[in-house]
């Protein structure tokens, strides 16, 4: 038993024996003075700046500055306790021939607050001693910009507005697939999304889009960027408050004269913009109950530029007595349609004209004069046939 | 005898005079009321079909009901109107102790109709010019299920102005016409139930006065 344990501590020993001088075997003074001709070529991080916890790559590529002799490796790591090390080594043995590069691609994750950091590169040659690189890469955590750079001065509710944003890079590196996301409960916005794409350190890029809120609400205004592969947001709120815009068109109606022609009521008057912008495509018609008749059912005025006026007439039939609903509508510079109502009232006494009872009576006139003659006829012929 | 419709145009009197010396036949006065039906088949015609535009959108098919309906009843009408207006006078005669078959009253009221034939020519002359004239609301498929929306767009059609125009026209023709047609029942109806002339004329005038009245005061509060 102690002969078997002896034999098999002899054996090991002579392993260890044999692999070190085997190791040993191929480190000459040219293999060493030829790994000294290997270095790192580049070093890029992809991204280039990270934020903290982004994840992404670091490509390391190793040159072999040796014309006539091949080098072979063991062994290549990358290391540093903030951008740590996703993936493996390569602990298999290649070689990299006279002049030519390889590269070795680490996946990294910046687990580290803002700062500059200096992880490792090490790499091991069969036949000589390691290759260190200490390699530079930063954490910074400044977002995009994102700016409001035009707005209307007020919103107005179903009015379609353009608001122009700014989207600015103020990072080291560039950054990817930017886009802008505008959303918001009661809002119509055209384009919702705005793709800008690549967007350089330094540079920045305007948008314009248009929202028609159909209530107060609150405009939510996103980009959205990938700093590498990581997906980043910056968000801004824009509160939709509806006010009165103090230059918008202002068609007003006057003048207002109601009269009945034939059952067919006619309404004329004068429209006039009060305001300090012009409408464009006034239309005057009557609503329910009233039923629009021609020949104006709808009256188109046409543009009124400020402080302009003109007349307008519409035809329609109802009841006698009743209120008539009066619709104005016009549209703005920006095709927004703006309606309004004035009620009129049709009061059977003042709206009917003396034309209206001259048309109903006389046919009736006339046939009351033709039955009085007849019938007087016929009597005045009784009398004289009965004398 | 020989007798003309200008005899019975020009002097009913005497038309009718001889006319009851032979025996009643009511051939000719059915052609005379034949014709004024046919007139006034083809007035209800262009008259439904205003009506039938209008309620074309309601349901598909309905315009030719409607038009199809003025056009037969109107033809029916002014048959059983013949006959109602026979009976009337008919009726009215007894009073005054008229005697006479009834075939003979139809017999004087249908010649009596032959000034309604002009008077319905007229009519539809006067609707041919002024119809094309008239604009016709528009109703959809769910105003069947609004009365007031239907009843807006009656009013509508008949408060246009051409409408309104043609109305009038029309009222006042057959008025005019019809006042003609009393003339010629009068004697009609003096002959054929045995009347005095006086008589004869209340049993006609009093009705027909009366519709004449009534049409005017249809015409001032459409």
């Amino acid at each position: 038993m102690k002969n078997n344990v002896f034999n098999a501590s002899i054996c090991l020993c002579l392993l260890v024996i044999s692999m070190t001088v085997a190791a040993n075997a191929y480190t000459t003074p040219e293999s060493i003075v030829a790994s000294g001709k290997v270095y790192v070529s580049q070093v890029t991080y992809d991204p280039a700046v990270f934020f903290t916890d982004d994840t992404g790559t670091v490509t390391i590529d190793v040159t072999n500055g040796n014309s006539n002799q091949s080098i072979v490796l063991n062994h290549a790591t990358f290391s540093d306790n903030n951008i740590r090390r996703m993936s493996g080594t390569y602990d298999t043995s290649a070689n990299i021939g006279p002049l030519q590069t390889r590269s070795f691609v680490f996946s990294v994750a910046a687990r580290a607050s803002e700062g500059t950091y200096y992880p490792t590169f090490s790499l091991s040659f069969r036949d000589a001693d390691s290759l260190w690189e200490r390699t530079m890469v930063q954490v910074d955590n400044t977002p995009l910009e994102l700016t409001v750079q035009n707005k209307p001065d007020t919103f107005t509710q179903g009015s379609k507005d353009t608001i122009s944003v700014t989207v600015a890079n103020p990072r080291k590196n560039d950054v990817k697939n930017v886009k802008v996301e505008v959303s918001g409960t009661g809002i119509t916005a055209t384009p919702s999304t705005i793709f800008i794409g690549k967007l350089a350190s330094g540079a920045s890029n305007s948008v314009n889009f248009t929202v028609t809120p159909a209530q107060e609400t609150t405009l939510d205004l996103a980009v959205k960027y990938n700093n590498g592969d990581n997906i980043h947001t910056v968000t801004t709120d824009l509160p939709i408050v509806f006010g009165i815009d103090k230059k918008q068109a202002n068609p007003v109606i006057s003048n207002v004269q109601v009269k009945s022609e034939a059952g067919i009521y006619h309404i004329t008057g004068d429209v006039t913009n009060a305001g300090l912008e012009p409408a464009n495509s006034v239309i005057v018609t009557t609503l329910s109950p009233a039923v629009p008749h021609d020949p104006y059912k709808t009256y188109v005025v046409g543009a009124l530029k400020p402080d302009d006026f003109a007349s307008f007439e519409v035809t329609f039939s109802a009841d006698n007595g009743s209120t008539i609903p009066l619709q104005l509508s016009f549209k703005d510079t920006d095709g927004n349609v703006f309606t309004s109502v004035q009620d009129v009232k049709v009061a059977p006494g003042a709206t009917s004209s003396q034309k209206n009872g001259d048309t109903n009576l006389l046919p009736v006139i006339a046939g009351l004069i033709i039955v009085g003659i007849f019938v007087g006829g016929w009597v005045l012929y009784l009398r004289r046939n009965k004398k | 005898m020989k007798r003309s419709f200008a005899d019975l145009i020009v002097t009913p009197n005497v038309f009718f005079q001889q006319l009851m010396v032979e025996k009643e036949n009511i051939r000719m006065p059915g052609l005379i009321v034949l014709a004024a039906g046919i007139i006034a088949a083809a007035y209800a015609y262009l008259i439904g079909g205003l009506t039938a535009k209008l309620m074309a959108g309601i349901l598909p098919g309905l315009e030719t009901i409607i038009t199809l309906t003025s056009v037969i009843g109107a033809f029916i009408a002014t048959f059983i109107i013949w006959i109602l207006a026979s009976g009337l006078f008919y009726a009215f005669s007894f009073a005054f102790g008229g005697k006479g078959q009834f075939n003979r009253m139809l017999e004087a009221v249908g010649y009596g109709y032959l000034p309604q034939v002009f008077g319905t020519i007229i009519n539809l002359i006067v609707a041919s010019v002024f119809l094309p004239r008239v604009i016709i609301p528009n109703l959809a498929a769910a105003s069947a299920q609004d009365p007031q929306v239907m009843l807006d767009a009656t009013k509508a059609l008949m408060h246009d102005p051409a409408m309104m125009s043609l109305t009038q026209i029309t009222s006042f023709v057959s008025i005019v016409f019809l006042l003609w047609s009393a003339n010629i029942w009068i004697f009609g109806v003096k002959y054929s139930r045995g009347l005095s002339l006086r008589d004869a004329a209340i049993c006609v005038l009093i009705p027909a006065v009366g519709y004449s009245l009534y049409s005017m005061y249809v015409l001032t509060v459409i």
